[in-house]
């Protein structure tokens, strides 16, 4: 009897919380797929750092298993509210707590196993898809496949029973605690609607959007850590006081009969809001922090992705490239490795030169706009000391400037097919990464080189083509010299480049890495010898770069990171959209009633499907919009940082933009589902 | 006689084509302006149904009702709700105040979805505020005052507009004696005093005895009327107490 009475029970609520449902089987949908990535088979023979994106979706795994349980949570006490006069009727009958208890968890279970068993299948198919997308990002082709693999369902059976064991643990004792009237009261209790000290409550309302406004003007000035800690607290505060300021400052407004209550509906609308948001501003505090980390966890996926599709491409001109500390090196060996595979590639080797000063990475640390003021006096000038110091200990920049000269240049750049270039005696070529070009442009390069020829050379033309400047062509900038300056530079380092006439060979880069190690096995990495540039966020030096090798690794390292946060980011706005749903379809009945009296007041039914679209319109943007607000602030700081530091050549707000559009889709179509199935609950047959 | 508001054969069917309940069955009456008319009848005799159909919430089967020149049975949805907006006055059983709004602020919202002034809302709020003697509880919310209280709350909603008829349905029906024999006294007053034309449906013989014409509703068809004319309250009670008595039922119902 218990078991059909639970049975019966879990399809009412299935269809009750519809909602509900969905999300638990889409949440059991992303689990299936995400998690089928740390089991991917396929993958692991292309890429050194597999292991990577199993650690961070593991990761994500556990923020995730966290939030659905307290989705999960939030749903059995809420619906255990909702359903306490049925719980109390039970006890009334003379069934035992325990196995009133006991009934009410076995529909939960029930309801759980039916969203993991719909979940699975969808599962299913969205991982082909994900997997598509995966292998199509890396530039791999994928052959569909529908397979079940045990490994992915265990560890999916096994977060998803995490989730409700940790829900379900926090909900024990509910029912101890409660008595018979208890239960049967519960509902009335909380239609009641506290208003106290609210003109003191109403304080929080401009103090919050104060607070905001300064954290705009004031985050990207931010110095040291502990500011910013006070910061953060500041906003998870501002996020939960700013709701009970709104409600407050519209009960206070309300109360003091303000204009716009004598307008039309909305007496009805204001007074709607305010208890909504006073009998859940908890609640509505922790969805705006959800959709706050969401969208900042799509915004940052969506930078790197842009960053593998627009920069990546650029960082690797060369099939091949090889880096020596030797200036002796001949490349024989490399010759010989590389020719074993390929017969009529082009090759160039040369050095890159220098002239032991640093004019050139003084200039450059105290002109670029990753450095700032950190390498300048306070009246502006170089601070040679720190300068020194700086190339001393860092692997940023070479120690000296690095000089090219313009034979070697024009020969590169035939191998790249760009077209030769030509100086006069007097003067030089600054080939810079694509990303410095505006930068230096605008900063003006009047530097003169003096001590090189016999007259100082001066500033002829600045070039941004991709030259492979994360240490091999230098690190940022080169320098390009007239071939007659030779006599004042000496060799800093040998390099080869190469084109490949075919692809080169999926093992190449590990082959060239062996070599390495067999002549100097003490470092990868020569001491301070090759430095990246200015570059920040995603670096990649390495002594061999072997353009087809690197490309779809270093894509899939940072496939490791989009892939996990865009994970996040989905399943915290189904989290929180969900709850926003179920809120609103639970109290139907209320809405019903009142509804009905505002139509024997007299409002057509028309007026009062608008007026059911504005409130619901309010109560779903409310939360969104402060998300926004704070999350936009970090979103675009972040991304003007990124965009300075990776040189990806999209405006900063792009990815703001995207994740706001990916975030208003998905919230929509849950606000749709929403409004249709409210909307013929409150409305039904009323006339 | 000033016709104010005739029903003219109107019949109300529920079911289907095996089963069909006449829930009202060919009534006809006619209400003056100004006149407080009580509808009586046991449970099942149909005239909340009937008074479903003049408050517009419900549509005849068959059959006219004229408010002055207008019949409402000819109405489209959107003018109905027009209509009931500037004709109409509701009292129901269970109130129906919205529990989000204080006392006040419920009669402010008939007015606003008029669309008056703000002068004229708070003028006519306190009005009706005074005259109804809940002006001390104005800013209580629903749930912090007596069911009297709400219903007398509910009483000047329906009456802020001066509507052309305020329909009660089993007003006292929740109340305690005291807070139902204050109400029917406010009625009275509202009756004689603003000259309101009120239409009252109950089973309860003493709230009935209010009222200046009773008609008698059974199996949805009137079998009786009464008039109260010169006669005191106690006689008009008696008397629909004998009528009540010769229907054979609802006796206990009475007191």
């Amino acid at each position: 009897m218990l078991s059909k009475l639970s049975l019966r029970n879990m399809k009412r609520s299935a269809r009750d919380y519809m909602i509900y449902l969905l999300t638990m089987t889409i949440v059991v949908a992303l689990m299936y797929a995400f998690n089928s990535l740390i089991f991917q088979n396929e993958l692991a023979s292309y890429f050194e750092l597999v292991d990577l994106m199993a650690v961070m979706i593991g990761m994500a795994t556990v923020f995730i298993v966290l939030i659905v349980a307290w989705l999960i949570n939030y749903m059995v006490r809420f619906i255990l509210e909702k359903r306490s006069r049925e719980f109390g009727i039970y006890l009334l009958l003379g069934m035992k707590k325990k196995t009133v208890s006991r009934l009410y968890m076995r529909e939960n279970v029930l309801l759980g196993s039916f969203a993991f068993l719909l979940g699975l299948l969808t599962g299913i198919l969205l991982q082909q898809a994900l997997l598509a997308i995966m292998f199509a990002m890396l530039g791999l082709s994928y052959q569909l496949h529908i397979s079940l693999n045990p490994w992915t369902l265990l560890m999916t059976a096994l977060c998803y029973m995490g989730c409700y064991l940790l829900a379900l643990l926090r909900c024990k004792g509910k029912f101890r605690k409660m008595s018979i009237s208890g239960l049967m009261n519960a509902q009335r209790q909380n239609q009641e609607i506290k208003e106290k000290h609210e003109p003191a409550k109403r304080i929080f309302f401009p103090v919050s959007i104060v607070f905001i406004a300064l954290f705009w003007i004031w985050f990207g000035h931010l110095e040291n850590a502990g500011e910013i800690v006070l910061f953060l607290l500041g906003l998870v505060a501002v996020i939960y006081l700013f709701y009970v300021g709104v409600s407050a400052w519209l009960i206070c407004y309300v109360r003091k009969k303000g204009e716009g209550v004598y307008r039309g509906q909305n007496l009805f609308l204001f007074r709607q809001f305010a208890s909504k948001v006073r009998t859940m501003q908890f609640t509505f505090g922790t969805l705006t922090a959800l959709f706050t980390l969401a969208l900042m966890g799509t915004s940052i996926s969506f930078m790197f992705n842009d960053y593998e599709n627009t920069v990546l491409q650029g960082k690797f001109p060369f099939d091949v490239q090889v880096y020596s500390s030797d200036v002796a090196d001949d490349f024989a060996d490399e010759r010989t490795v590389i020719g074993q595979y390929e017969q009529d590639d082009t090759y160039h080797t040369y050095h890159i030169y220098t002239d032991g000063k640093n004019r050139v990475n003084g200039w450059i640390l105290t002109h670029l706009e990753a450095w700032g003021t950190m390498y300048q006096n306070p009246d502006g000038t170089p601070d040679w000391p720190e300068i020194e110091k700086m190339l001393g200990e860092r692997i940023t920049y070479y120690q000296y400037d690095t000089y090219m000269l313009l034979s070697d240049y024009n020969a590169l750049r035939r191998m790249l097919g760009y077209e030769e270039k030509a100086l006069g005696p007097d003067e030089y070529i600054f080939q810079v990464k694509p990303r410095l070009l505006a930068e230096v442009r605008e900063a003006g390069l009047e530097l003169k080189l003096e001590g090189l020829a016999q007259e100082p050379l001066a500033c002829k033309e600045i070039v941004g083509d991709p030259f492979s400047q994360d240490g091999h062509n230098g690190a940022d900038y080169l320098v390009v010299v007239p071939d007659a300056a030779l006599a004042g530079l000496k060799p800093y380092y040998a390099e080869m480049a190469v084109q490949l006439s075919g692809k080169a060979s999926p093992g190449l880069q590990k082959e060239l890495d062996g070599l390495v190690q067999e002549e100097d096995d003490f470092s990868l990495y020569p001491s301070g010898e090759l430095c990246s540039g200015s570059d920040n966020i995603v670096t990649y030096a390495a002594v061999n770069l072997v353009r087809e090798n690197l490309i779809p690794e270093v894509k899939y390292m940072l496939s490791s990171i989009v892939i996990p946060l865009f994970y996040i980011g989905l399943v915290f706005v189904c989290v929180a959209v969900t709850v926003l749903s179920v809120q609103q379809l639970s109290d139907s009945a209320k809405y019903r009633f009142r509804y009905e009296v505002l139509s024997k007041l007299g409002m057509g039914k028309g007026e009062r499907s608008r007026l059911i679209l504005k409130q619901m319109a309010v109560y779903y943007l409310c939360p969104a919009i402060l998300a926004i607000l704070i999350s936009g602030k970090m979103i675009l700081y972040m991304s003007e940082q990124f965009v300075v530091m990776t040189g990806v050549p999209t405006a900063s707000g792009w990815f703001f933009l995207e994740s706001i559009l990916l975030f208003f889709s998905i919230y929509l179509v849950y606000f749709v589902v929403t409004y249709v199935s409210f909307k013929r609950n409150v409305q039904g047959d009323v006339p | 006689m000033n016709e104010y508001i005739r029903i003219c054969d109107v019949e109300k069917y529920y079911g289907n084509a095996s089963h069909v309940t006449k829930a009202v069955d060919r009534v006809s009456f006619t209400v003056d302006r100004g006149e407080f008319v009580g509808v009586m009848g046991a449970s099942g005799s149909g005239k909340t149904t009937l008074l479903n159909l003049l408050a517009t919430i419900d549509r005849v089967t068959a059959g006219h009702i004229f408010y002055e020149n207008t019949d409402i049975t000819e109405l489209r949805e959107n003018d109905l709700s027009e209509f009931r907006k500037k004709n109409l006055g509701f009292v129901f059983q269970e109130y129906n105040l919205l529990d989000i709004l204080t006392l006040e602020e419920n009669i402010m919202l008939a007015l606003t979805l008029q669309g008056e002034k703000k002068k004229e809302i708070q003028r006519k709020c306190q009005e009706i505020l005074e005259l109804l003697g809940i002006d001390g509880i104005r800013n209580q919310y629903p749930y912090q005052v007596s069911g009297g209280q709400k219903q007398r709350c509910a009483c000047a909603r329906a009456m802020v507009n001066r509507p052309k008829l305020l329909l009660a349905d089993e007003p006292t029906g929740a109340l305690d004696s005291h807070s139902a024999q204050t109400l029917l006294e406010t009625f009275g007053r509202l009756n004689t005093e603003v000259g309101a034309t009120i239409l009252m449906v109950t089973h309860d013989a003493f709230s009935a005895s209010y009222c200046g014409r009773i008609l008698f509703l059974k199996d949805g068809k009137i079998f009786h009327e009464l008039v109260r004319g010169e006669k005191s309250r106690r006689q008009f009670l008696q008397e629909i107490l004998d009528v009540l008595s010769l229907t054979g039922g609802e006796l206990t119902d009475a007191f």
